[in-house]
C-alpha cells in the first residue's frame, strides 16, 4: 500500500536526508571535530564502495550527510574490493599515498589487510562506545577494521518454481527439475558452510574435515550450476535463467524491488552470516587520516546506521535500530538471538587462513 | 648565347629556410657521423617498451618464487619452487590449462576456415559495394569491443533471448545456449574472425587471379585449384593468422568469464583469481609465467615447423 502514500522525488528525498543527517552528524560529532584546532579539511575523501543499491545506501546514509556537515566531498570509487586490495598493498609497501581514504570491504578481506599491517588503528573512534560486539573484529588487536553490519547468504528462489511454498533445505538444489537452473558465487563463498551441514557434516569440523561439504558441492555440480558475481544473479533471475541461488539477501531484495519475482529463505541447515567493515590504509597525510576517521566515526553513529542499513536491508552494529518494514521478522535480518541461532558464523581467522584452499577446492570441483 | 646567370631578385622560399633550420638542428642533435645508427634511433622507443615489459616479467618471476604466508599475508623472504609445484600438482590448474590450449587450437581451426572463405570473397568479389558491405559487416563488431560483444551474445542467446524466442515461434521449447564450452568457442571465433581476415587478405591479394585461371584452363577442378594452388600460396597468411588467433585465444579472459557461466575458466581466469580473489600473487605469478612459457614454446614450434608466415615480413623463417 505504500504506493498510495505521498512519495517525495529522489532529489527532494536526498536533500531532506542529507539535511537531517547533517543535523544528526552535528549532534554526534565529538567536540574535537568542531574544535578550532581540527586539521585542515581535504577537498574530498575517496571511499571505495560496491555499486548499485550498495553505494546508493552509503551515499544516502553516510556520505551526503557527512558532506553537508563538513563541506568535504565524498567520492565513491567503485573498483571491486578484490581489485583495490593489491593496489593499496603496493602503495603502502612503496611508501606512496594510497589510492583511497577508506575501504568498504568484507571483514575477511579487510582482515587480510590488517594482518599484512596496512591498516590504521581505529580504536580512538568515540562512537565505538555505542556499538555492539559485532563491530569488533574477532581475533585482531584493537580496531584495524570497524565492522558496520552483518549479512546473510540466503537461498533466493523464484516463487513460481515452488508452488508448494518456500524450499526448506539447500538440498532443493539437487532436484533434477532445477538442473542448469541454480546459481552460486564463482568461488563458492557463502555456500561452503551450509553445504557442510547439508552434506551430513558438522560445523565443528570446519576447517579440519570438510569432506561433507565437498561431497555435497560435487552433487550440486552435477546439476550444472551457473557461477557468477552479484550482478549476474540479478540478470539471471530477471532473464529466467535460474530458479535458485545462494546470494546475499541485499541483492535478492534489490532484485525484488526492481520487479523480479523473487523470495528468499534461510533453510533448515542454516545460512552463512558474515560482516562487512570500513578501514583506512596507512600512508595518508595526517589531516586526511583525521577526516577519514571522522567519516567512519559518523558511519557507526545511530542516525547514519539507521539510514545506511535501511538501504541495505541489513542489521547494523548499533543497538535499537528499526528494521525496514519489509524485513520485520525476516530471517535475513537477524536482530534477535533466536534468529541468529539459525545462522552459521565461522570465525574470521579460520576463514582468512583457509579461504584460499576452499576457493581452490570449490574451483576444482566446478571446473572438473 | 651566354648561360643565363642566377636571378639577382630570387628569394629563398620560407619553407626552404625552415627545412635548412631543421637540418641544422638535426645535425646538432644527431650528427651525420651517427647516421649509421639512425635505424637504432627509430627502434629505440619500441626497445624501451619491450625492456619495460621484460622488467615486469623479471618482477613477476621474483614474485612467483615467493610463497604467501597466510598468517601475515606477506610473501616469503626466501625463494622456492613451491608455487610451481602447486600449479603443476593441482588438478584444477591442469584442467583449465588443457581447456585453454585445446580451445585455442579449436578456435584457430574454426576461425581460419571461416576467415579464409570471407577473405577470399573480399579479395575476389568484383562489385565494390559488395566488398564494402563485407568490410562493414566484418569491422562493425570489431569496433564494439570484446566485453560489449560478449554481453550482446548474452542478450541474443539467453533463455529469453532472440534465438530462443524465434525457436519458440516454431514450437521449440527454450534451451540453454549459453554458459557452456560451445558458447565460449562460438564467442571466441566471432571475436577472432576480423583479426584472421585482416591477416589473410594481404596473402590472398598477392595470389594473382590468373594463377587460378591457368590451373582451371589446364583442367583442374575448383577443389583441386583450392588444394594445390590457393592453399599452398596462402600458407604464409594462414600461419600468421593462426599464430595471432591462437595466442590471443590462449590468453583470453573475458569470453570464458562471460559466456562460460563460471565453469569454463581459461588459465587467465585462474591467474585473475589468484591475484585478486585469494591475494596469492606468488601463485598467480607462477601461473602467468607458465602461460607465457607455454605460449612461447607452442609458437616457437610452429615457427620451426612451418615458418612465421606473413609475420616473418619476407624472411624465410
Amino acid at each position: 500500500m505504500t504506493n498510495m502514500l505521498y512519495r517525495p522525488n529522489r532529489r527532494a528525498l536526498l536533500r531532506g536526508t542529507a539535511a537531517a543527517g547533517a543535523a544528526a552528524l552535528m549532534g554526534t560529532l565529538p567536540g574535537r571535530l568542531m574544535a578550532q584546532d581540527a586539521p585542515a579539511k581535504p577537498a574530498e575523501i575517496i571511499v571505495r564502495a560496491w555499486g548499485g543499491s550498495w553505494v546508493e545506501a552509503l551515499k544516502k546514509g553516510v556520505s551526503d550527510p557527512f558532506t553537508a556537515a563538513t563541506g568535504i566531498q565524498v567520492r565513491h570509487d567503485l573498483t571491486e574490493d578484490n581489485e583495490i586490495q593489491p593496489k593499496v598493498w603496493a602503495a603502502v609497501a612503496q611508501g606512496r599515498v594510497p589510492p583511497i581514504h577508506i575501504n568498504w570491504d568484507t571483514t575477511t578481506n579487510a582482515t587480510k589487510s590488517a594482518l599484512r599491517g596496512v591498516t590504521e588503528d581505529l580504536s580512538d573512534l568515540s562512537n565505538l562506545a555505542g556499538t555492539t560486539d559485532l563491530a569488533k573484529p574477532v581475533g585482531l588487536d584493537g580496531y584495524p577494521i570497524v565492522n558496520t553490519y552483518g549479512y546473510v547468504y540466503v537461498l533466493a528462489y523464484r516463487p513460481e518454481a515452488f508452488p508448494d511454498g518456500a524450499p526448506t533445505s539447500w538440498k532443493a538444489m539437487l532436484d533434477p527439475k532445477f538442473r542448469g537452473r541454480i546459481a552460486l558465487y564463482n568461488d563458492g563463498i557463502g555456500f561452503h558452510f551450509p553445504a557442510q551441514v547439508a552434506g551430513g557434516g558438522k560445523l565443528e569440523d570446519i576447517p579440519a574435515n570438510m569432506q561433507a561439504a565437498w561431497d555435497f558441492i560435487a552433487q550440486v555440480k552435477e546439476q550444472q550450476p551457473l557461477l557468477g558475481e552479484d550482478p549476474d544473479f540479478t540478470a539471471w533471475f530477471q532473464n529466467g535463467e535460474i530458479d535458485l541461488a545462494c546470494t546475499i539477501s541485499t541483492n535478492a531484495r534489490e532484485a525484488k524491488k526492481n520487479g523480479v519475482d523473487l523470495a528468499w529463505t534461510v533453510p533448515e541447515e542454516g545460512a552463512k552470516f558474515d560482516t562487512d567493515g570500513l578501514w583506512i590504509p596507512k600512508g595518508l597525510p595526517e589531516n586526511e587520516l583525521y577526516w577519514a576517521k571522522e567519516y567512519i566515526n559518523f558511519a557507526i553513529s545511530k542516525d547514519a546506521q539507521q539510514v545506511w542499513c535501511d538501504g541495505l536491508g541489513l542489521p547494523g552494529v548499533v543497538p535499537g535500530l528499526t528494521p525496514p518494514a519489509d524485513l520485520v521478522d525476516d530471517p535475513s535480518y537477524p536482530d534477535t538471538p533466536e534468529e541468529m541461532s539459525h545462522l552459521i558464523r565461522i570465525s574470521t581467522k579460520v576463514q582468512v587462513e583457509n579461504e584460499s584452499e576452499w576457493f581452490g577446492k570449490f574451483k576444482e570441483i566446478m571446473q572438473g | 648565347m651566354s648561360e643565363p646567370g642566377p636571378k639577382q631578385d630570387f628569394r629563398y622560399p620560407l619553407h626552404w629556410r625552415l627545412m635548412d633550420g631543421v637540418e641544422r638542428l638535426a645535425d646538432i642533435v644527431w650528427p651525420r657521423s651517427m647516421a649509421r645508427h639512425t635505424g637504432w634511433l627509430f627502434i629505440a622507443p619500441a626497445l624501451l617498451l619491450v625492456g619495460l615489459l621484460v622488467l615486469g616479467l623479471v618482477q613477476i618471476a621474483d614474485s612467483s618464487l615467493r610463497v604467501l604466508d597466510t598468517a601475515t599475508f606477506l610473501p616469503s623472504e626466501d625463494w622456492s619452487l613451491t608455487n610451481y609445484e602447486k600449479a603443476l600438482g593441482t588438478k584444477v590448474y591442469l584442467t583449465v590449462a588443457w581447456r585453454s590450449v585445446s580451445a585455442a587450437a579449436l578456435t584457430t581451426v574454426l576461425t581460419l576456415i571461416l576467415a579464409f572463405a570471407y577473405a577470399y570473397a573480399l579479395v575476389r568479389v568484383r562489385k565494390a559495394w559488395i566488398r564494402k558491405a563485407l568490410l562493414i559487416t566484418l569491422f562493425l563488431p570489431f569496433f564494439i569491443g570484446q566485453v560489449v560483444r560478449a554481453y550482446g551474445w548474452l542478450i541474443i542467446l539467453g533463455n529469453s533471448g532472440m534465438v530462443n524466442e524465434a525457436l519458440g515461434l516454431i514450437g521449440v521449447a527454450p534451451m540453454r545456449l549459453l554458459f557452456n564450452y560451445g558458447a565460449v568457442i562460438f564467442g571466441l571465433v566471432q571475436y577472432m574472425l576480423p583479426f584472421a581476415v585482416l591477416l589473410l587478405v594481404p596473402a590472398l591479394t598477392a595470389i594473382p587471379e590468373e594463377t587460378e585461371t591457368a590451373a582451371g584452363s589446364l583442367g583442374a577442378s575448383w577443389p583441386r585449384i583450392f588444394w594445390h594452388v590457393l592453399l599452398p600460396m596462402a600458407k604464409p597468411g594462414l600461419i600468421g593468422a593462426g599464430l595471432v588467433v591462437f595466442t590471443l585465444t590462449l590468453t583470453d579472459f573475458a569470453v570464458p568469464a562471460m559466456l562460460g557461466g563460471g565453469s569454463q575458466d581459461f588459465i587467465a581466469n585462474a591467474i585473475y583469481d589468484q591475484f585478486f580473489r585469494t591475494a596469492d600473487q606468488g601463485l598467480g605469478a607462477a601461473l602467468a609465467l607458465m602461460l607465457v612459457a607455454a605460449g612461447s614454446i607452442l609458437v616457437g614450434l610452429v615457427f620451426m615447423v612451418f615458418g612465421a608466415g606473413t609475420l616473418a615480413m619476407g624472411g624465410r623463417k
